[in-house]
């Protein structure tokens, strides 16, 4: 049988906790050229703490929710020569935003009347 | 590529959003080099995991090949499910949240957080009955049955340490220690094996005899005593073991005593009684098993909940031995078998039977409701099987 050990930390402290963002459908990149090193968009807070996302020609906006289950992002441990697979947390997540609404664009090109 | 201040005070300008009613900080999101979805998996967790987790503790996922993965803390086992979801999922180290960003700033500033990471399933941990049936099994493969006769060897094998029954239950530490002491388990040379049960009533006998000869008080019974009348007959440690398994240990002036828990006596010498029989005259039944326990103890039916079938309706009325440790523990396959011995079921009596079916939330009614059709006989609600059952 197989023991796979999930260590809730390395120095007996507390994972960092990390931010959830969530999103309707897919990410696609530009170019098609992969997500990996792209920028995504940016994020804003009102004054009155509403998430905004600007994504592309788009922009989101959404709420910040306090998970009713937290989530623990384990990851495989460093073995350096152990035999059996092992994995550490790495960080917990507790709240998320989530932008459920439909993205509104952003026209950025007015025709002006002549 | 880094985003500067200026290019994102144009995009919300662009956004026709006025600066004046945000926050000054302004995330720029993007992709990590390194970033993928195969690579990274969330894990759900309950109020109970999570406080282990942030207390350092480990969790350990446990299954053999041919097994569903099950997640176990020190003390819980919980089934372990793959959820999806159709939105996805970025897992940012970086941002904070409103209430971790100073209110007043003069100057709109530019945090720039990598996204980690990204997936649309997590795995679900649920809560489930640890799956202990195996155990037995294992330690009753070779299970101790007393000093083995002269020229003989006794053997060693398919005993197992602690370590070896982790690696071989699903279950966690705590639920399997519970559970060795439920079955009676012993400790030999530092492997658990389980009691044969012939030699296991043989040491009770040897007990419960003694405590009548002596006339003690079945609350009283002296240790010391007890194990230098009994050397002769059995070896020390297994006449304590059988006094920790039918009593309470306790200190009286220094001295050590055991009181003789009653309902567990009575039902061993029940079970020691019906072990070869098929079935019993319920009459007859009850007045040996009286005689056969201690003086001062009274048996009760109710002891017997779990371990015994009465059968009613038979003249004359009977008993036989019916124990739930025994059923499969895959629920289907125990009402197979529940209603090929008996075809219609009172639900007190069959209640007995699937109790430990339920998992968390679950109720016995829910679970009738599922795999028995009920009907009135008698004017009493009876349950019977939803298909046709080979007797």
């Amino acid at each position: 049988m197989v023991q796979i050990v999930i260590r809730g930390s390395v120095d007996g402290c507390s994972p960092p906790q990390w931010l959830l963002v969530e999103l309707q459908g897919e990410m696609v990149s530009r170019h098609n050229s992969g997500l990996a090193g792209n920028v995504m968009g940016d994020l804003l807070y009102t004054k009155e703490g509403v998430p905004v996302l600007i994504v592309g020609h788009h922009i989101l906006y959404g709420k910040l929710v306090k998970l009713e289950k937290p989530f623990a992002i384990p990851m495989e441990t460093d073995h350096q020569g152990l035999t059996s697979t092992s994995y550490t947390v790495s960080a917990l997540i507790k709240q998320k935003l989530i932008f459920k609404t439909r993205p509104k664009p952003i026209i950025t090109n007015v025709p002006k009347k002549v | 590529m880094k985003i500067t201040l200026e290019e994102v005070q144009a995009t919300l300008q662009i956004a026709k959003l006025n600066e004046e009613d945000l926050n000054p900080t302004i995330h720029c999101l993007s992709f990590g080099e390194n970033v993928s979805s195969a690579d990274y998996c969330l894990m759900e967790l309950d109020d109970t995991l999570c406080k282990h987790i942030e207390a350092g503790q480990s969790l350990v996922i446990r299954g053999d090949k041919d097994e569903r993965a099950v997640l176990c803390s020190c003390d819980k086992t919980y089934d372990l499910r793959i959820a999806n979801t159709s939105n996805l999922l970025l897992f940012v180290p970086g941002c904070k949240t409103p209430d971790q960003l100073p209110i007043t700033q003069d100057r709109a500033c530019v945090v720039h957080a990598e996204i980690w990471g990204f997936c649309n399933s997590y795995w679900e941990p649920r809560k489930q009955r640890p799956k202990l049936k195996k155990l037995k099994k294992l330690l009753m493969e070779n299970p101790y049955a007393g000093v083995p006769l002269a020229g003989q060897e006794e053997s060693k094998e398919n005993r197992y340490t602690m370590q070896d029954l982790l690696e071989r239950i699903q279950a966690s530490e705590e639920e399997i220690k519970n559970h060795l002491v439920t079955i009676h388990a012993c400790q030999i040379d530092g492997c658990w094996c389980g009691l044969d049960f012939d030699y296991e009533m043989k040491l009770l006998s040897h007990v419960t005899q003694l405590v009548d000869s002596e006339s003690w008080s079945f609350n009283k019974v002296p240790l010391q005593t007890s194990l230098e009348e009994l050397a002769p007959l059995e070896p020390r440690e297994m006449i304590e073991h059988c006094l920790n398994c039918y009593g309470r240990r306790y200190t009286d002036k220094g001295e050590v005593f055991y009181a003789l828990h009653e309902d567990k006596v009575c039902r061993g010498l029940a079970l020691m009684l019906l072990q070869n029989a098929v079935k019993f005259n319920l009459k007859e039944f009850q007045e040996v098993w009286q005689q056969s326990v201690p003086e001062g103890m009274s048996t009760r039916l109710e002891q017997l909940k779990g371990v015994v079938l009465v059968d009613r309706a038979s003249s004359p009325e009977t008993i036989s031995l019916l124990k739930v440790e025994d059923l499969p523990e895959d629920t289907l396959e125990r009402f197979n078998l529940l209603f090929t011995l008996r075809e219609k079921w009172t639900e007190e009596d069959i209640t007995t039977y699937i109790q430990d079916l339920c998992g968390e939330k679950q109720t016995t009614g829910a679970l009738l409701t599922k795999f028995a059709r009920s009907s009135l006989q008698n004017g009493i609600k009876v349950f019977n099987s939803r298909r046709p059952v080979a007797t």
